[in-house]
């Protein structure tokens, strides 16, 4: 694509990842000046920040420990059974936080504040870092580290001194979305009582239908967002992008012998397992066992399994679809626009999901009305949501299809359209693909946005598992939970023989 | 005829220029060599003929027709000019064969073409093959039998051998030049590889700092290079002074006729070639004698230091063929003509490193 | 070319799949009067109201199109739709959100039969909505942790030293917020402050919801909480026993007290439909002595219409003997959410 389309089409993009950010400028312009001091200047607001950056600064260090560790002894050592770890160490992001977090709860008294909290976000959110990590682990050169070796540098330190540097890119990514996500989580910290940002916004709503409120408190979490998306920044390292393609065959990667400590690696996974996803699975049986409520009949399961999937398969192509031309932007140009334009795709995902939903309401109402309560808007609003997962993919994939070959392609006579077709689109379609799978899942977890705006009458799983625990019916439940986590665990499993643990060395 | 002709082309990235000035002329069926350290804007340069840039100001004349110039720029895709970058940058998504014939229109794939390309780029059989399966080298062929297959009017070569072994890399220069030939095609390799440059090329253009600098066939530019710089950058040079009598110039180490130029002080340069030693007893006046300080062996030739009574260093490259005077021997040291001079003292553009890279994959332009 | 651009072929026949099938499902634009259809905005469960709204739509044939969600969020999203929303009643999980939506200027006066069948303390004074049933606040106890003879008679004797750290509330729920507009309304505001502020100072244990009160108590977890009391019901129906078999069990306070404040769920029509016989259908059906019966049945609830049974395990509405607290005050919530706040009761 050429260069001004494909920035128009970013601009698109990035319009509707904004429309979120527009809504809350209206809303916090009518509020006046007065009313944002008397809600912001207080020292609640100090504590809510303080408790929000500590929980994401925890759960983002203890996710990069973990999903680096495990993608380093999935990857490059002789761990036992390592695909099946990789596998496991993918799929709790099929368990939504707040399944997770009504699990613990269950399971072990007085399981609430701070650390619970953290621990269960941990446990539901370090694949973000897992599977990039896993990926650049997987595409890492080998020959670097075999000369690092051969200048006597024992294997642990060739992985801190050579490997771990050219992960950096992956891991401060995967980062960077797992502290997003935790300021925006609102399924865990509600259960397990901790208070944050998100949880003041969702309360402002239910305490006391303090619209303005809340919106106000949610330009807080745009700001924390914008400092994040700084400190981010600012650990990337430019170059060290392209595809190593050019002096043959790849030869595999040397596998480092635990020797002794074999066996505790592969229980320390297994115990990082049973924690994210053995509770939950457990908890989910017992209700099930225990309750007399029972689900609707199998066609009402079906028909909200059967909108979860379209709803959600829809959002990932539209995401996926806004994702491509910034994701591209990115990869292709590297001025100064190309990074604003991506970053901006970040700006508003550490937003509730009741924020977003409510700035789509607006959106729906005043501009789109024919829209309004179709599954388009809330198409419109996954995309809005999850814009940056989808674009963290496109780059990541983009840099495979580095702009020599669209050059060669182009001086062999071929247009800009027909070189993207046939040569930009096949290499990205892997990473699009992993993009979009995350993406997928996602949507199938979301819920409040889809409260407000699916079509009226239409249930989703999420949705059906929020209205039965509403009353208690947790057998009634069950079911769609379970559902729920097994249908998106097909893309989790996905995404985890994606990032190259699962398969042999060195293969397309 | 000409099939490239580049008129004036200047460029600029922000403030720093990167072309100034530049023009050159490929006739058609030859193979053009731009030489030029890392930095001095020739991968610029190719990329503007191939279209991939735009020129500030000047003309880019493709055969007859104008396709970059003043209000005229003609995508890279109707060019017709094909491009081997560095490392090739094979379509990894595709075959051997998907990638040569990713320049053909259907007929054209199924004339035979693809095959005819493998074949001069000796990889016939190879068609299925994923680039994942080809070595370095192969992957090279495939890139150029695919920059071939559409028969463009030009194909440009980015240092294409630069990151493959040494030995490799002379192979697939013969054979690069051998399939360029025999498909006679045009074609402009970019290059900071001297010993590349003049044993492939027809003509060679050395670029400096944006600029052309030299522009002759290559022993033209080896023989009698335009400034120190250059002398030094096409190969081993030694550079004495000297002065100039009735058509021969005297050095420290003799007299050698020269090329014209009026008498006076000069600065002599000397191809180590040029340069000749004979082991002898002991010194005996008259004779320009030194001492072996140290050999550079390369196999088919040896390049020998001498130290001159005086203190100055002399370079004399011999073939192998005879007895070779041990380090500290005394020789004697003579100097066989013509040789090229320039009039003493300082040379307007003598700044940079002057030392010919011979580092494999030592960067690019 | 084969595989890739196969796959590709087949990623952009998927995704124009999923794009066309979504278009097929678009829905309609709203409904007009008299039409045979309703629009309904419930801040009321799915599983608690649908069967009723079934029931309904079989006997006059209006179709009920329902909306499910939270009862403050969708009270925000009634609000951002202004005059353009397509609902035509609201069903709110309390008065509260009723009062608030009211004050928008979103909802048109019932006729005055429709209030009359409600007693004046469970409807706008206005007219603009009706409540549909009650609900009493409780304290659920577990009386192998708390003797019944120990049972406070106040809600406010639970600042007592005897009981800090054994009490267990739910700030966040409409049903507290609603109790602490109730202690400010009929005590005033200073010793609301001082009530609240003691209660968190005795070590009070913050809970989600009611249900996880209820639940901890049951377990054994927590002596006692406050809470409203048709949870027990929901608990029992839910482990397939009634509310008397739960180690949970409930317990009033004195009449009067602000402890046993009486709330409701009600219903408002959106201005456009005010004269919407359809609409008005639905309002008539839910004060129909079947609709309350059924409440009474199988939502625990306290029906607000004569003639209707109360609920089985709890005495009855006419013998609790409600404090003084008008329910169109309950949107005065500004105050107590900053008094639940300035207590340190919630984020």
């Amino acid at each position: 694509m050429s260069r001004p389309v494909l920035t128009a089409a970013a601009g698109i993009a990035v319009v509707v990842a904004l429309l979120p950010l527009g809504y809350l400028l209206i809303r916090v312009t009518e509020a006046g000046l007065d009313r944002a001091a008397a809600e912001l200047l207080t020292a609640r607001v100090g504590r809510l920040a303080a408790t929000s950056l500590a929980l994401a600064a925890v759960v983002t260090l203890a996710c990069t420990v973990l999903g680096v560790g495990s993608a380093f002894l999935v990857t490059r050592t002789d761990l036992p059974a390592a695909r099946l770890f990789a596998v496991l160490a993918a799929l709790p992001l099929a368990v939504p936080t707040y399944i997770a977090a009504f699990a613990w709860v269950s399971a072990v008294d007085d399981f609430t504040g701070f650390w619970p909290s953290a621990l269960v976000l941990t446990l539901c959110s370090y694949p973000y870092v897992f599977l990039p990590v896993a990926a650049a682990l997987h595409r890492a050169d080998p020959a670097q580290e075999d000369v690092a070796r051969s200048l006597g540098h024992h294997p642990w330190r060739t992985f801190r001194g050579v490997t771990l540097p050219q992960l950096r890119p992956a891991i401060a990514g995967g980062a960077l979305l797992v502290a997003l996500y935790v300021l925006s989580d609102f399924g865990a910290v509600a259960l397990l009582r901790t208070d944050t940002f998100t949880r003041a916004v969702f309360t402002a709503f239910d305490l006391g239908f303090d619209l303005t409120g809340a919106l106000l408190l949610s330009t807080v979490l745009v700001a924390l967002t914008t400092v994040l998306l700084i400190g981010e920044s600012l650990t990337r390292r430019r170059g060290a992008r392209y595809a190593r393609l050019g002096a043959g065959a790849r030869r595999p990667h040397v596998r480092i012998p635990l020797g002794g400590r074999r066996w505790p690696a592969a229980l320390m996974l297994m115990v990082a397992a049973a924690l994210a996803l053995g509770v939950p699975a457990l908890n989910l049986s017992r209700r099930l066992a225990a309750g007399v409520s029972r689900p609707g009949s199998l066609t009402e399961i079906a028909t909200a399994a059967g909108n979860s999937l379209t709803v959600s398969a829809a959002g990932a192509v539209l995401t996926m679809l806004l994702a491509l031309p910034i994701g591209l932007l990115v990869a292709r140009a590297s001025g100064p626009l190309a990074a604003v334009v991506e970053r901006l795709s970040y700006l508003t995902h550490a937003l509730p999901g009741v924020v977003i939903g409510l700035s789509l309401v607006f959106f729906g109402v005043h501009v789109a009305y024919p829209l309004y309560q179709t599954r388009w808007l809330l198409t419109l609003a996954y995309a809005a949501l999850f814009l940056p997962l989808a674009v963290a993919a496109v780059s990541a994939a983009a840099a495979q299809a580095p702009p020599a070959l669209d050059d060669v392609a182009r001086s062999l006579g071929r247009r800009p359209l027909r070189v993207f077709i046939t040569i930009t689109a096949p290499l990205l379609t892997p990473g699009i693909a992993a993009g979009a799978a995350l993406v997928f899942l996602t949507c199938m977890k979301e819920l409040p946005a889809t409260l407000l705006l699916r079509p009226t009458g239409m249930d989703t799983l999420a949705t059906e598992l929020w209205g039965h625990t509403g009353v208690a019916a947790y057998a009634a439940a069950a079911p769609y939970a379970a559902l729920l986590v097994l249908l998106s665990a097909v893309p989790a499993w996905f995404l985890a023989a994606r990032s190259g643990a699962l398969g042999p060395e060195g293969n397309r | 005829m000409t099939a490239l002709t580049v008129t004036a082309a200047c460029k600029t990235y922000g403030a720093v220029p990167v072309l100034t000035d530049v023009g050159l002329s490929v006739a058609a069926g030859s193979l053009t060599a731009v030489l030029g350290p890392s930095g001095c804007g020739k991968t610029t340069l190719l990329r503007c003929v191939a279209g991939l840039e735009r020129l500030d100001a000047g003309q880019i004349r493709v055969a007859d027709s104008v396709v970059e110039g003043p209000g005229t720029h003609v995508p890279a895709h109707r060019r017709r000019v094909a491009l081997v970058p560095q490392e090739g940058a094979l379509f990894p998504h595709l075959s051997v064969a998907d990638n040569v014939g990713y320049g053909l229109d259907r007929a054209q794939r199924r004339s035979g073409r693809i095959e005819e390309v493998l074949v001069l780029v000796g990889l016939e059989g190879y068609q299925r093959r994923m680039p994942h399966q080809l070595s370095g080298g192969q992957q090279q062929r495939v890139a150029l039998a695919r920059a071939l297959a559409p028969r463009p009017r030009l194909v440009l070569l980015d240092e294409p051998f630069s990151a493959l072994d040494a030995g490799l890399r002379a192979s697939l220069r013969q054979d690069v030049r051998q399939a360029l030939r025999r498909d006679g095609a045009t074609a402009v390799l970019v290059t900071h590889d001297q010993a590349e440059a003049l044993s492939l090329a027809d003509h060679v253009v050395v670029m400096r700092a944006g600029r052309v600098v030299q522009d002759g066939p290559p022993t033209e530019v080896y023989a009698t290079p335009t400034d120190h710089w250059v002398a030094r950058f096409v190969g081993d040079a030694v550079l004495l002074t000297g002065v100039v009598r009735a058509g021969h110039a005297h050095t420290a180490i003799g007299a050698a006729p020269v090329h014209a130029d009026a008498d006076g002080e000069v600065t002599v340069l000397l191809r180590p070639e040029q340069v000749r030693i004979t082991p002898i007893g002991t010194p005996t006046a008259g004779q320009v004698t030194g001492r072996v300080l140290r050999h550079d062996f390369h196999g088919h030739d040896t390049l020998t230091v001498v130290r001159l009574a005086d203190g100055t260093e002399v370079q004399s490259r011999r073939l192998n063929d005879g007895p070779v005077p041990a380090t500290g021997d005394a020789v004697q040291v003579s100097v066989r003509g013509p040789v090229r001079t320039w009039p003493a003292g300082p040379q307007p553009r003598d700044a940079g490193d002057p030392a010919p890279s011979r580092r494999a994959g030592a960067g690019h332009a | 070319m084969g595989p890739s651009r196969t796959r590709l072929a087949l990623v952009t026949a998927l995704s124009a799949a999923v794009l066309s099938g979504m278009a097929a499902c678009g829905d309609g634009p709203a409904s007009e009067p008299g039409d045979k259809k309703v629009m309904l905005y419930s801040g009321r469960n799915e599983a608690l109201i649908k069967p009723l709204l079934d029931k309904f739509t079989q006997q006059t044939g209006i179709e009920i199109e329902a909306r499910y969600g939270t009862t403050a969020q969708m009270a925000a999203q009634l609000a951002e739709e202004g005059d353009r929303s397509p609902a035509e009643a609201f069903l709110s999980q309390d008065a509260g959100a009723l009062g608030a939506v009211n004050k928008k200027g979103l909802l048109a006066p019932l006729p005055p039969e429709v209030g009359a069948k409600v007693p004046a303390t469970y409807r706008a004074q206005d007219g603009n909505w009706v409540g549909v049933t009650a609900r009493s606040r409780v304290l659920v106890h577990n009386p192998t942790l708390v003797k019944a003879e120990e049972l406070p008679s106040s809600v406010f004797d639970l600042t007592d030293a005897r009981w800090k750290g054994k009490v267990a509330i739910a700030p966040t729920n409409g049903s507290f917020q609603a109790f602490v507009t109730g202690v400010r309304l009929q005590h005033g505001e200073a010793k609301a402050k001082e009530f609240f502020t003691a209660l968190k100072a005795n070590d009070v244990q913050i809970l989600e919801n009611n249900i996880a009160i209820v639940e901890a108590v049951d377990a054994g977890k927590v002596p006692v909480g406050l809470v409203n009391h048709y949870y027990l019901g929901e608990i029992a129906k839910e482990r397939g026993t009634t509310p008397d078999k739960l180690n949970a069990k409930l317990h009033f306070f004195a009449p009067g007290d602000t402890g046993a404040m009486v709330n409701v769920s009600g219903i408002g029509v959106l201005r456009r439909s005010g004269t919407d016989p359809d609409v008005r259908a639905l309002v008539d059906f839910l004060l129909s002595a079947e609709a309350q019966t059924d409440f009474a049945q199988r939502t625990f609830e306290y029906p607000l219409v004569a003639g209707a049974p109360a609920p089985a395990y709890v005495p009855p509405l006419a013998d609790l003997k409600v404090p003084a607290i008008d329910l169109n005050d309950l949107d005065t919530l500004e105050a107590s959410i900053a008094l639940i706040k300035a207590a340190g009761l919630t984020p």
